[in-house]
């Protein structure tokens, strides 16, 4: 019998470490021994903003907005979190990255005042969205309307419960409906290139082509 | 009561509301300021307590009281916060201490909140619950004799609310951020007809037959309005259009006056200026105007959080705002609204939005859902009842509900 889809959602309660940096030497001194909950929330927890802007993360945005170095920002835009296991293994590429920055480049004027990288941290409260999809029709109608913060929870946040390697939607496609082609079309949407909003048209796009391919070879429709 | 922001507020708001309501109901929550009226935090007050009540928690709301000394001490601690130096004895000190401590204010709850400066001392007579100091001021440049002295108190809490992280100050003890938000539904945000606005114009006598530009802020000096007149000038030459200058007379301010004056007599001689003094309370007047403006400013050059962005981006106006204090956090730039950073570059984006209706109304509606999704009071509420939840259950970074 198949399981239904259950959807959560999530929010997250914003915390500060009362750390900030105004220059590169001091972002670069922090993320070393930044609580790995602030690493989190300054690079995974980027996408709950909502908006696509030409970052990725904080870090990249600061550098491309705070201390202008462009170079660095495109750089550090085009890590992608999921490709580390854990985070001490994030946190070291993104030293990587600022060391060879700085090895090359003159050192960047400093951030204004009120304009430093202030670190945070955060806490994520989870909780059931009261909405339930037991088959790939009501998944479609559930997508459409759900909360984008339950599109970040089960399309962005898994990745990292799952190991980088599923989204809770391409798991539950594959695994209970054994539609294993339209766990992959979800899987390779690009969580970078879109918004919270416009991940869920994609979605909803291709669910809805699976439908209609459904009913076709259902003779349900001409 | 929660049923009047079915349809406006996040659905996910409200949904964690209601658990969060599942957990605490029939526990007892307290608010602690110094005043009942006038003020950000009392109007917040007045708004979310009934929110919270609705969600079957006991709410409490109680005032400490003081005499004139007390509160000039406290006014001189808010401002030495602030980074304006004040000058200070231990005299001044033992009175703020004694006058908290002899206050007779009944603080048995399972949930305290203590706002702002005041009544911080308070938590040295803390018997139970959940203690949390809410600062809603700017501490992160404070005269550092000050800091030292309030913060003795503020580290004896479980916790501690900043409006942004910028505002904040490390201590060692958990520091949440929560922003501050409007009400969608009081009398300053809900829809009005357009009979309504226009009725409100006529009485404020402000023509409605050309674009308006819009900033509605006390007369100081850090909000800019000789800045904005600037910019409204150098847009003139291109674009006709009028500018509106709202405000309510700042009495905790000797300088509103002086800067009136100003503001006054450098806009004098221009018909198609309007500087209108308000009287406290005018929320009504201030929701039409900001309906009826084309282009709203908030050109600060310092802010707190500057909420008059989300008020009127509430209302699908574009804004263009200064990039200081918590405006960039309503303003993303060049999505729901314009940072700019001189009279110049306000011209320039109001010029572009007079000539590009169709990028005002995106910015506009773009603007209204960034509200909708982290500046509206539920938000506030949900995000004051999270950070109890967190402080009962310590230590985790993932809380299921």
């Amino acid at each position: 019998m198949t399981a239904p889809f259950e959807f959560k959602q999530s929010v997250i309660l914003l915390k500060s470490t009362g750390k900030k940096a105004r220059t590169l030497a001091e972002l670069r001194d922090l993320i070393a021994t930044i609580s790995e909950g602030s690493i989190f929330h300054h690079t995974y927890q980027y996408f709950l903003k909502g908006h696509i802007l030409e970052y990725t993360n904080d870090f990249s945005h600061w550098a491309g907005e705070s201390i202008e170095e462009s170079v660095l920002a495109e750089r550090l835009s085009n890590l992608d979190p999921y490709d580390y296991a854990d985070i001490a293994q994030l946190r070291k590429e993104l030293l990587r990255i600022i060391d060879a920055f700085r090895a090359t480049f003159p050192e960047p004027r400093e951030a204004l005042p009120r304009d430093e990288f202030f670190f945070n941290e955060a806490v994520t409260l989870v909780f059931p969205a009261g909405i339930r999809a037991r088959n790939l029709a009501e998944f479609l109608m559930a997508v459409k309307h759900v909360d984008a913060s339950s599109l970040y929870y089960h399309f962005y946040d898994s990745r990292i419960r799952q190991g980088g390697e599923k989204n809770d939607f391409s798991q539950w496609f594959e695994q209970e409906l054994g539609k294993i082609g339209l766990a992959g079309k979800i899987h390779s949407v690009d969580p970078f290139m879109h918004s919270l909003e416009g991940i869920r048209d994609r979605i909803a796009q291709a669910v809805e082509e699976e439908v209609t391919q459904d009913m076709e070879s259902a003779g349900i429709m001409p | 009561m929660m049923d009047e922001y079915k349809g406006i507020a996040p659905k996910g708001d409200l949904l964690l509301l209601r658990k969060l309501g599942g957990v605490f109901a029939g526990k007892s929550f307290l608010h602690v300021n110094s005043t009942r009226e006038g003020g950000g935090v009392a109007e917040i007050l007045h708004r979310a307590i009934p929110i919270m009540e609705s969600l079957g928690i006991k709410v409490r709301w109680e005032v400490l009281t003081g005499d004139a000394k007390f509160f000039d001490i406290t006014k001189k601690i808010h401002n030495a916060l602030q980074g304006h130096p004040e000058a200070f004895t231990p005299d001044m000190w033992a009175y703020h201490e004694e006058i908290n401590r002899k206050s007779t204010l009944d603080l048995g709850a399972d949930c305290v909140y203590i706002h702002d400066p005041q009544p911080a001392p308070l938590v040295q007579r803390r018997e139970g619950g959940t203690w949390v100091w809410r600062c809603h001021i700017d501490v992160s440049a404070p005269q550092k004799d000050v800091w030292q002295s309030l913060k003795l108190f503020c580290e004896r809490y479980d916790g501690a609310v900043f409006s942004i992280a910028k505002f904040a100050r490390s201590m060692p003890l958990p520091e949440f951020i929560i922003p501050p938000s409007i009400d969608p539904v009081s009398d300053k945000n809900r829809e009005l007809s357009g009979r309504e606005i226009r009725d409100s114009m006529d009485k404020l006598q402000v023509p409605l037959d050309r674009p308006m530009l819009l900033q509605v802020s006390r007369f100081d000096r850090f909000k800019d309005p000789i800045g904005v007149i600037n910019a409204y000038r150098l847009v003139k030459k291109y674009n006709d259009c009028i500018l509106v200058l709202a405000g309510s007379p700042a009495t905790d301010d000797p300088e509103g006056a002086a800067v009136l004056n100003e503001v006054k007599e450098y806009a004098s001689g221009d018909p198609d200026i309007t500087i209108l003094l308000l009287p406290p309370f005018s929320d009504r007047e201030i929701n039409a105007l900001q309906r009826a403006a084309t282009v709203v400013l908030q050109k600060s050059l310092k802010e707190g959080f500057g909420l008059t962005v989300s008020e009127a981006m509430w209302k699908e106006k574009p804004v263009l705002g200064g990039a200081v204090g918590g405006i960039p956090l309503q303003i993303v730039h060049g999505l729901t609204g314009f940072l700019v950073h001189s009279s110049e570059g306000a011209a320039f984006r109001i010029r572009q939005l007079l000539n590009n209706p169709a990028m005002a109304k995106r910015l506009g509606e773009r603007g209204k859902e960034h509200v909708r999704a982290n500046f509206l009071i539920t938000r506030e509420v949900r995000d004051y009842l999270s950070t109890w939840y967190s402080l009962v259950n310590p230590n985790k970074n993932i809380l299921e509900l």
